[in-house]
C-alpha cells in the first residue's frame, strides 16, 4: 500500500519517463526534467485571473473576427471582399469539402471551442462553483491542445496578399485585425490555464483517498 | 528537487497522458485514479502505426507534387501551377521571402518530418550508440513542425475565396491540395502515434550494462 500513498507525491517526465518527488514551486517557477530536459511542472502566474480576463476579450472580438470582411480586392474597378466565412461558403460551392471543413475547424470552430471552455474553466474556479462534471470537462478541453494550427493559417493571409500583389490591389480589413486578436486572445486564454493546478484542486474536491 | 533515479515503468507506475497524474498500473489499460481515463503505460503498437502512418505520408506526398495545386484562369485560358512551379514562379518575380516561406513550408517540413520520424523509429529497434536526450529534442521539432506545411492550403483556400468573388481572373483549386492536406494529416497522426519514452527504454538497458561493466 505504500505505493498507492506516494503517488501524490511523485511526478513523472512525460518524454522519458523518469521518477522525480514532486517539488514544491511557487508561481512563476518550473521543474526540468535532469535526463531529458522537458519541462516537468510549471507553476503558473495568477493563471485563473488572466485565463479569465483573456477569455472575455476574446468573446468580445468573435463576432467582428469571424463575420466582417478580412480580405478585399479590387478587380477592373470593382471592389469585392471576403469574410472568413464567406471563405468558407465559397469553397462549399466549389465542391472542396475537405478544405472548408479543415478551415472551418481550425479557423473557427476549435479556436471559438476553446475560448469558451477557457471561460468556463476559469469562471468556475473563480467563482467557486466547481460540480464534479468539471473532471470530465477539463479532460475534454485538453484534446483541443493538438489543433492549435492558427498561426500557419495567419501567415497563409499574408502569403496569399502576395500572389494576389501582381495585378490586383489587395486591401486589408478591419475583419483580420479582429480575426487576429480574436486568435491571440483564444490562445492565451488556454495557454494561461495552470493544468496541474487545476487537476491537484479537483483531485482535492472531488476525489476520496479510501477508494 | 531529488530524482528518484528510475522509470515509472521500472516501478509498475504510469504517467496518465491526459491529466499527467502517475498512477499504479494494476491492469492493462489502466484507469486513471484523477481523470477516470484509460491509458496504458506505453502507447501501443507506438512503432507500427508510426510506421504506417509514415508511409501514407510519402505516398500521398507525391500526387501533391504531381498535380496541380492551383489553376489561374485568365482570359478563358488556364494555367495550372504545382507546389515546386508556383515557386518557380515568385523566384522569377523577384519575391524571394515568399518563395523561400513556401518552399520551406511545402517541401522541406514534410519530408524533414517524415525522415524525422523514420529516424527514431530505427532507433527505437536499433538502439545502436543512441543519444536520448538528443533524440527526444528531434521529437519535440517534429511535433512543432506539424501544422506548419498546411500554409500553401491555406493560401490555395484564400485565393480562391477571396478571387471567386471578382470577375476578370479566377483562380481554382487543383487535385494536389486534397493530396497535400492528406499527407500533413498523415504526418501528424503519424508523429502522435510515437512514442518518445521507448528512446529511454533502451537507454536504461545500455546504462545498466555500463553501470555492471564498472
Ligand atoms: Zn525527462
Amino acid at each position: 500500500m505504500d505505493n498507492r500513498l506516494n503517488t501524490k507525491h511523485i511526478v513523472a517526465c512525460h518524454l522519458c519517463d523518469a521518477l522525480y518527488d514532486k517539488p514544491h514551486l511557487k508561481q512563476g517557477q518550473t521543474a526540468k526534467c535532469n535526463r531529458c530536459g522537458s519541462t516537468l511542472v510549471e507553476r503558473k502566474v495568477d493563471s485563473i485571473n488572466r485565463s479569465f480576463y483573456w477569455s472575455i476579450a476574446g468573446i468580445i472580438l468573435l463576432a467582428p473576427g469571424i463575420l466582417l470582411p478580412i480580405i478585399g480586392v479590387t478587380l477592373a474597378k470593382q471592389y469585392h471582399h471576403a469574410s472568413l466565412l464567406d471563405c468558407v461558403v465559397v469553397l462549399i460551392e466549389r465542391g472542396f469539402f475537405m478544405i472548408a471543413t479543415l478551415l472551418f475547424l481550425f479557423a473557427i470552430a476549435v479556436p471559438v471551442v476553446r475560448l469558451f471552455g477557457a471561460f468556463y474553466i476559469s469562471f468556475s474556479f473563480k467563482y467557486n462553483r466547481l460540480k464534479p462534471s468539471m473532471l470530465n470537462f477539463f479532460r475534454a478541453y485538453h484534446h483541443l491542445d493538438n489543433w492549435a494550427m492558427l498561426n500557419v493559417f495567419m501567415l497563409g493571409i499574408v502569403v496569399s496578399m502576395y500572389k494576389l500583389l501582381d495585378d490586383t490591389e489587395l486591401t486589408i480589413n478591419l475583419g483580420l485585425f479582429s480575426f487576429t486578436l480574436f486568435l491571440i486572445t483564444s490562445t492565451m486564454a488556454s495557454t494561461t490555464l495552470d493544468q496541474d493546478y487545476i487537476w491537484d484542486k479537483l483531485e482535492r474536491e472531488f476525489i476520496d483517498d479510501d477508494s | 528537487m531529488s530524482s528518484l533515479m528510475t522509470t515509472a515503468k521500472q516501478n509498475g507506475l504510469g504517467l496518465c497522458p491526459k491529466c499527467h497524474k502517475v498512477n499504479k498500473i494494476e491492469s492493462e489499460p489502466q484507469q486513471c485514479s484523477r481523470c477516470h481515463g484509460w491509458f496504458y503505460p506505453r502507447k501501443r503498437n507506438s512503432i507500427q502505426y508510426t510506421l504506417a502512418w509514415n508511409i501514407a505520408a510519402l505516398l500521398s506526398f507525391i500526387p501533391a507534387n504531381l498535380y496541380p495545386i492551383m489553376i489561374i484562369y485568365s482570359l478563358g485560358i488556364g494555367d495550372e501551377s504545382t507546389i515546386l512551379s508556383g515557386i518557380g514562379q515568385f523566384v522569377d518575380q523577384g519575391l524571394y521571402p515568399i518563395a523561400v516561406i513556401i518552399f520551406t513550408a511545402s517541401i522541406i517540413v514534410p519530408l524533414v518530418k517524415i525522415a524525422g520520424l523514420f529516424l527514431l523509429v530505427y532507433k527505437v529497434q536499433t538502439g545502436v550508440r543512441l543519444k536520448p536526450d538528443k533524440h527526444s529534442k528531434l521529437y519535440h521539432v517534429l511535433e512543432f513542425l506539424g501544422p506548419w506545411s498546411m500554409l500553401d492550403v491555406f493560401v490555395v483556400a484564400l485565393l480562391v475565396a477571396v478571387v471567386e468573388l471578382g470577375i476578370i481572373t479566377s483562380v481554382a483549386a487543383g487535385p494536389a491540395i486534397n493530396y497535400f492536406t492528406l499527407t500533413v494529416i498523415f504526418t501528424m497522426i503519424a508523429a502522435n502515434s510515437f512514442d518518445p519514452r521507448l528512446l529511454w527504454d533502451k537507454k536504461e538497458i545500455n546504462d545498466d550494462m555500463f553501470k555492471g561493466k564498472q
